[in-house]
């Protein structure tokens, strides 16, 4: 029993850094659709929406993210996927 | 009647020239007006490049009004979007349930400060990721 635990004390020490939900760090900061070039921050290449676990947002802030940016994409500010993209 | 707090982004046609973007306007937010809305503030901005093509066009101009009206007026102005052959994609959001002129018009006072701040912040971080 104690040898994974400690094994996975190690993992956490060299790998895992803890995330912050930027919306949380900074109050002034809203996901707000009128804002393309901060809500690209949390899309992959393809368009798609970066989970939490990748991004650190919390539960609250990254469901008003995912309304904001399905919103973004019904008026052309960002693409639903990159095949349909002007480059 | 009572009014709601609403927030309507519409993009119009590249090819318009710059009267024509201002009379599409001024016939929107009539429509408002006469519906005993009340417009906080417009905000059109400039020629924007769109994220995908829109009627085979790939850019736009984008504006964005802040108002109070009641209900019906949004029906109204919808069927005028709809009618409108200048106007490429709308969306009417509500803001609020309760609309407060006095309110509404202070957090756009102070929102210049406010979206300054927020792009410095994103331009930050972009840099730390990189």
């Amino acid at each position: 029993m104690q040898r994974p635990q400690q094994n996975r004390y190690k993992r956490r020490r060299i790998y895992v850094r803890r995330k912050v939900c930027r919306f949380c760090a900074d109050k002034t900061l809203v996901a707000d659709y009128k804002q393309p070039e901060l809500l690209k921050n949390f899309i992959t290449e393809r368009g798609k929406i970066l989970p939490r676990r990748v991004t650190g947002t919390c539960a609250k802030h990254q469901r008003s993210l995912t309304n904001a940016i399905k919103k973004a994409r019904i008026m052309a500010l960002l693409p639903f996927t990159s095949g349909h993209a002007i480059e | 009647m009572k009014l709601h707090h609403y927030e309507t982004m519409f993009l119009l046609h590249p090819d318009l020239s710059s009267e024509d973007r201002e009379s599409a306007i001024e016939k929107f937010s009539n429509i408002i007006k006469d519906g005993s809305g009340e417009i906080v503030n417009i905000d059109p901005w400039p020629l924007r490049k769109l994220a995908y093509k829109v009627q085979k066009q790939t850019q736009g101009y984008y504006v964005v009004m802040d108002f109070g009206a009641p209900g019906d007026v949004i029906q109204e102005l919808t069927r005028n979007f709809r009618l409108d052959e200048q106007v490429m994609k709308f969306m009417t959001t509500k803001l609020d349930d309760e609309f407060d002129a006095a309110e509404a018009a202070k957090k756009y006072a102070s929102n210049n400060d406010a979206e300054a701040q927020t792009e410095s912040d994103s331009a930050e971080s972009e840099g730390k990721e990189e």
